[in-house]
């Protein structure tokens, strides 16, 4: 009784990296442990992938 | 006039816009609808024959009759975070915002209504088709015997989630994946399957559309496939993505698909085949982006500023290429 398409089902690698941003609700962005802007660090955001297709697709399936 | 984003606190993706709006002091009131009731707070109220409703947060407190757009970016479950959690505290909750946020004259991007119409993978491919994308030969269905039928007219088909959602909570995910040869196809009967023919891919394209300006992104595919998965999304050395332009009939397709979805935002996946067509797949509503500016250096987030905003920005500044939104001729 095992759908089709679960026979091609596969685990997700998702790595859980730590995102080394912050919230500020001041400024209602992400900051780094300097203050700057994680947004504008592209570096960071490639290393923790929070930017990907993939990203939130545990809550959200818009990739 | 505010601009309201929903969406989550480490959505920093929604960031790249709210660093704009900020550059341009432009009102942002961000929150995310899982605080509510908490640390987001919302009144309405409704007499003598007018609305006027307030949202808070952290301080923040905003008409809504001020509001000027909404980006329902990456929201979590109304009330998914209150003490007193339950399903019916997410419905009141979500009746309660999304409610009171239809009774503005906000812009929104995306409405909930286009939204949800938009999720649709078999109306995706209708539309698509309707407005003269080409659309891979495509079968949902519940029949073995029509799957079987299809495998013999399109013996190289690929297998996909109908809806685009991971399975469960069990870590799973159904990426798009080549069908194996002589699979058997009875299990077709225990849920609605999506298969289409294979593209032979020679690329992937993600077209981001942000009104009417679209963002286009070519990433070679060399991958094998050895494991039959032809999603780029689960191709963990997939890219680097390069700025395209977009053919004049795709552009032309693209912009009638929007219209006629009401969408404001739209994330358009495409197979590039190896004479140059491009190929609907799929349109994620709330796509993400983020990966494709910071890999081609296409300034969307600022895109979704002005769009949200109402107004340009003005000339871009260093690093702002405009490579993307350019449009070619037909082949």
């Amino acid at each position: 009784m095992r759908p089709f398409a679960l026979n091609y089902a596969r685990p997700v690698r998702e790595a859980e990296v730590s995102a080394p941003y912050t919230y500020d609700s001041a400024l209602q962005l992400n900051l780094l442990p300097d203050g700057g802007v994680a947004a504008r660090d592209y570096a960071v955001l490639r290393e923790c992938a929070a930017t990907t297709s993939t990203a939130g697709s545990k809550t959200h399936f818009d990739d | 006039m505010t601009v309201l984003i929903l969406t989550s606190e480490q959505d920093v993706t929604a960031d790249l816009a709210v660093v704009e709006l900020n550059t341009r002091g432009i009102p942002v009131l961000r929150l995310d609808p899982a605080e509510l009731p908490g640390s987001v707070e919302v009144s309405g109220e409704f007499a003598h024959g007018t609305f006027h409703g307030h949202l808070s947060v952290a301080g923040r407190v905003v008409s809504m009759g001020g509001l000027r757009s909404i980006w329902v970016r990456r929201p979590g479950t109304p009330a998914a975070r209150a003490r007193a959690a339950s399903p019916w505290l997410t419905e009141e909750a979500s009746q309660a915002l999304y409610g009171m946020l239809r009774c503005t004259d906000a812009r929104w991007m995306n409405h909930p209504d286009a939204a949800r119409q938009a999720r649709h993978k078999p109306w995706q491919l209708w539309l698509a088709r309707n407005c003269g994308l080409p659309v891979p030969a495509t079968l949902i269905t519940t029949f073995p015997r029509v799957a079987r039928e299809f495998a013999e007219r399109y013996p190289d088909l690929v297998v996909k989630p109908v809806s685009g959602a991971h399975p469960g909570d069990d870590g799973l995910a159904v990426p798009t994946t080549r069908v194996r040869p002589g699979e058997d196809y009875r299990d077709v009967a225990h849920g609605p399957t999506l298969l289409q023919r294979r593209i032979r891919k020679a690329a992937d394209i993600r077209l981001t559309c942000v009104g009417d300006r679209m963002f286009a992104a070519r990433a070679a595919d060399d991958n094998d496939a050895g494991d039959g998965v032809v999603d780029v999304r689960f191709h963990s050395d997939a890219g680097p993505w390069r700025p395209v332009p977009v053919p004049r009939r795709i552009a032309d397709a693209v912009h009638a698909y929007l219209t006629r979805s009401g969408l404001a935002y739209g994330a358009f996946d495409f197979a590039e085949d190896a004479d140059g067509m491009w190929w609907f797949l799929e349109c994620n509503q709330s796509g993400q982006f983020g990966f494709v500016e910071i890999e081609t250096g296409q300034p969307i987030g600022r895109a979704v500023a002005e769009w949200l905003a109402g107004e340009p920005f003005g000339p871009p500044g260093p690093g702002d290429g405009e490579e993307g939104v350019s449009v070619c001729p037909a082949p």
